[in-house]
């Protein structure tokens, strides 16, 4: 026997072990129930085992691209002008896809970054190489953006366009010309906020197939810090990453999309 | 700044990942969210930032709670049932008929949609029991017997029956 009588947890302190809500004062007192009483002991530690039986269920959901018809349901307010270029894009981006639902099975391979498609994974690669730098960060600057546009867009053979997001406090820097995996161009644009907080956003004319097998849903991949938001529209494949909150880095995507060609 | 319903967006797959171990089954849950997305954007201008503290996240979680609810009162209804909070008492005792051991997802089936809730929320969105109280809208005493009764059904029903059990000790974290 103890020389001095433990007092035994109440069934909510129990629990609140389990969910790490207890206390800190009284954990180490529960614990040390918990090891002499056995029949607690075991009942907690089935609660232990269903809470990570749980959170295991059904977690590829979270990493699986949304579905048009849910982010389509994301309605602009009336008196907001916020989603309508998003809405609208969506719409458009169902035309070319007709099972807009991707394939026939729910489940999305495991490692999400295998999943990518080769844009994505460009976009990433050049936001982590090009953002950092610091003489060199664009090839031709905001200040001929008009050149810069048709430059690319005549690489790229399909007009491209860099996005005003300076509503949301973001500015054009410039942009450059990238290779592609495949060998074809790729059109990078960079911009900067007033702290020097950077965003990238990768355009790739694809492959109709690769359109049409990568498309019609938005995604968010992130590894790191850094998050991407990618899409596809029509044959252009976009890719906007930036080492910021998913929140904020969606506001940016919906004023890209709203200025899609 | 654009502060408009787009921010739902991130939100989507947490929502579906709820929805789903709710309802148990994939479409029925796309349902759900699609109309948690659409009430929320109805009512978006009722919705204040911070002001129960739980942000927009809690604030579509319990509008999905809302219509989940509804949904288990019509479906009760027609199967004439009077109440929801009566639904696992005797007549759907979950101990009584359980000769087989369950797999937690076939148990997290049977167990009364209430309790299913708080077990959810605590468990897989890791809100504190304050936060759950707050979503639901219920004194954080229920939610507490709620959860001390889902997890006790949910034992029940993965372990196969009341007897002792001799298995893993308790492993203690530190």
């Amino acid at each position: 026997m103890n020389p001095v009588k433990p007092t035994p947890p109440s069934e909510a302190e129990l629990h609140a072990w389990v969910d790490g809500q207890l206390d800190p004062g009284r954990t180490g007192a529960v614990t040390d129930w918990l090891l002499q009483h056995p029949a607690d002991a075991e009942r907690v530690q089935s609660w232990q085992s269903q809470r990570q039986g749980l959170q295991a269920m059904q977690r590829g959901v979270l990493d699986e691209p949304i579905p048009l018809a849910l982010a389509r349901a994301i309605r602009p307010q009336p008196r907001r002008y916020g989603l309508q270029g998003l809405v609208a894009g969506l719409l458009l981006a169902t035309g070319f896809a007709g099972g807009w639902w991707w394939g026939p099975g729910l489940s999305q391979p495991a490692d999400q970054r295998a999943a990518l498609p080769g844009f994505v994974q460009e976009a990433r690669v050049a936001h982590a190489v090009y953002v950092p730098e610091k003489r060199h960060p664009v090839e031709v600057g905001a200040q001929e953006q008009a050149h810069l546009v048709q430059w690319l867009s005549r690489r790229l053979g399909t007009p491209v366009k860099s996005p005003d997001l300076q509503a949301e406090h973001f500015f054009l820097m410039g942009g450059r010309l990238l290779p592609g995996r495949d060998g074809k161009p790729r059109a990078l644009f960079m911009y900067e906020d007033g702290g020097g907080q950077r965003v990238t956003l990768l355009v790739s004319a694809l492959d109709a197939e690769l359109s049409t097998e990568a498309g019609a849903a938005f995604r968010f991949a992130h590894v790191g810090s850094t998050e991407t938001f990618y899409w596809v529209e029509g044959r252009l494949g976009y890719a906007l990453s930036g080492d910021l909150p998913r929140e904020q880095l969606a506001r940016l995507a919906d004023a890209v999309y709203r200025q899609l060609p | 700044m654009s502060a408009g319903p787009e921010q739902t967006l991130v939100h989507i797959p947490r929502l579906r990942r709820y929805a789903r171990l709710l309802t148990g089954d994939a479409s029925r849950a796309d349902d759900l969210v699609q109309d948690t997305l659409e009430r929320a954007c109805h009512k978006w201008s009722l919705w204040r930032p911070g002001v129960d503290g739980s942000g927009l996240r809690g604030w579509l979680f319990s509008l999905m709670h809302n219509l989940y609810l509804n949904q288990v009162r019509d479906q009760l209804h027609d199967r004439q049932a009077s109440d929801i909070e009566g639904t696992d008492e005797p007549s759907h005792d979950p101990f009584a008929h359980t000769p087989e051991r369950l797999d937690l997802e076939q148990a997290l089936a049977r167990l009364n949609p209430l309790l299913r809730e708080v077990v959810l929320l605590v468990c897989v969105e890791e809100l504190t029991y304050a936060e759950t109280a707050s979503l639901l809208g219920i004194p954080i005493g229920t939610v507490m017997s709620r959860l001390s009764r889902g997890r006790e059904h949910l034992r029940h029903l993965t372990e196969g029956g009341t007897e002792a059990r001799s298995g893993p000790r308790l492993k203690i974290v530190t």
